[in-house]
C-alpha cells in the first residue's frame, strides 16, 4: 500500500525510467471547486505491447526478471477504485506511455497528495540527465517545472549533486506553497 | 526564499570542489526503489541520505538507485560500494538509519554489521 499519492507518481514515474525514457512530464491538477484530483505521467519510453498492457493491473503479472508480482499499477488501481475514480493507461510500442489517474478531491478514502518535492528529487537521483517537467496546477493556478532550465543554469554540474538537489527540493516546496496559498501540500487528510 | 540566483552561486562552488577532486574514484551509494522499496519508505531514506551527505559537505560520493533487487521482504535497502572493496548491503533501513549509515561507513569508514544483509 502507498500512504501518499506521491509514492504512487513516483513508482509510475521510475517505471517510465526502466521503460527507458529520457523526457518524463508529471503533471499534478488539484481543483477542490470541481471536487477533482488528478495525475497524469506521460513519457517517451519503449511503450507496451497490447498483451502487457491488458495484464497491468494484474498483480500476479510483471515483466520483470527475478520476481512473480508486479504490485505497483494493482495497488493504485485500488487506490482509484476505493474512491469511485478512474485510471486510464495508453501505451504505444516506440512512443511511451501515459498514466492518468483521477480521484474525487473530496474523499476518506482517497491517500493525501504528500510530499511532491521529495517525489521529484528522487526520480532525479542518478538521473541527472533527466528531462523532467513538473506542472502543478492548483486552483487553475499553474507552476512549471522544467530540469532542462535548471541544468542551463548549472553549466556541467550535475543535476543530481547531492547539494543540488538539496536545493531543488526547498525551491520546489516554497514554490508549492506560494502556488498553494501558503498552506503547503496535503501531507495528511485521512480520519481515524 | 530560494532564488535562480542562489543556484547559480551554488554551482560556482560545485565546479571550484570537482576542480579539486578530479580523477578521484566515488563511493557508490545505491538505494532500491521497486514499488516495495517506495512502499516501506525507500523515497525517505533517500533523501535522508542526501541530507546527510550535503549537510557534511561529503565530496566524492554518488548516489543513485535502481529497481526491486527481488529482497522485497528486507526493504529499504542501501548497497554502499567502496572502491577496491566488496559492496555492503543494509536491509530495513530507515531515515535515522540511513543518517547513521553515512556517518558511520562513509564518514569513519565503520560497516555497521548488525544492519547488513547477507
Amino acid at each position: 500500500m502507498m500512504e501518499e499519492l506521491a509514492h504512487h507518481i513516483l513508482d509510475v514515474a521510475r517505471n517510465s525510467l526502466e521503460a527507458g525514457a529520457t523526457r518524463v512530464e508529471i503533471t499534478v491538477e488539484e481543483d477542490p471547486a470541481s471536487d477533482l484530483m488528478r495525475f497524469s505521467v506521460i513519457d517517451n519510453g519503449s511503450g507496451m505491447p497490447p498483451h502487457v498492457l491488458r495484464q497491468l493491473t494484474n498483480p500476479f503479472f510483471t515483466t520483470k526478471t527475478g520476481k512473480k508480482v508486479g504490485l505497483g499499477l494493482p495497488f493504485l488501481q485500488a487506490a482509484v477504485e476505493r474512491c469511485g475514480g478512474n485510471l486510464e493507461i495508453k501505451s504505444e510500442v516506440g512512443r511511451g506511455t501515459t498514466v492518468v489517474a483521477t480521484f474525487p478531491y473530496y474523499c476518506w478514502d482517497r491517500p493525501p497528495l504528500g510530499d511532491m518535492p521529495r517525489t521529484i528529487v528522487s526520480l532525479l537521483v542518478g538521473n541527472g540527465h533527466l528531462d523532467l517537467c513538473y506542472r502543478h496546477i492548483y486552483n487553475g493556478h499553474s507552476y512549471k517545472l522544467d530540469t532542462g532550465e535548471i541544468r542551463s543554469r548549472l553549466k556541467g554540474i550535475s543535476l543530481d549533486t547531492p547539494e543540488v538537489l538539496i536545493w531543488l527540493r526547498q525551491y520546489l516546496t516554497e514554490s508549492l506553497s506560494i502556488l498553494s496559498g501558503g498552506g503547503g501540500y496535503e501531507v495528511a487528510r485521512r480520519a481515524g | 526564499m530560494k532564488s535562480l540566483a542562489e543556484l547559480d552561486k551554488l554551482r560556482e562552488k560545485l565546479q571550484e570542489e570537482m576542480r579539486l577532486r578530479e580523477g578521484r574514484e566515488d563511493v557508490k551509494v545505491v538505494v532500491t526503489m521497486g514499488t516495495c522499496g517506495i512502499a516501506s519508505g525507500a523515497r525517505e531514506v533517500l533523501t535522508a541520505i542526501l541530507e546527510e551527505i550535503s549537510k557534511r559537505g561529503l565530496k566524492g560520493v554518488t548516489v543513485t538507485q535502481t529497481g526491486c533487487a527481488g529482497l522485497c521482504h528486507c526493504e529499504p535497502l542501501v548497497e554502499v560500494e567502496r572502491p577496491g572493496r566488496d559492496k555492503v548491503t543494509y536491509g530495513h533501513v530507515d531515515e535515522k538509519k540511513a543518517r547513521e549509515i553515512v556517518v558511520s561507513h562513509l564518514v569513519n569508514g565503520q560497516i555497521i554489521k548488525e544492519w547488513t544483509i547477507k
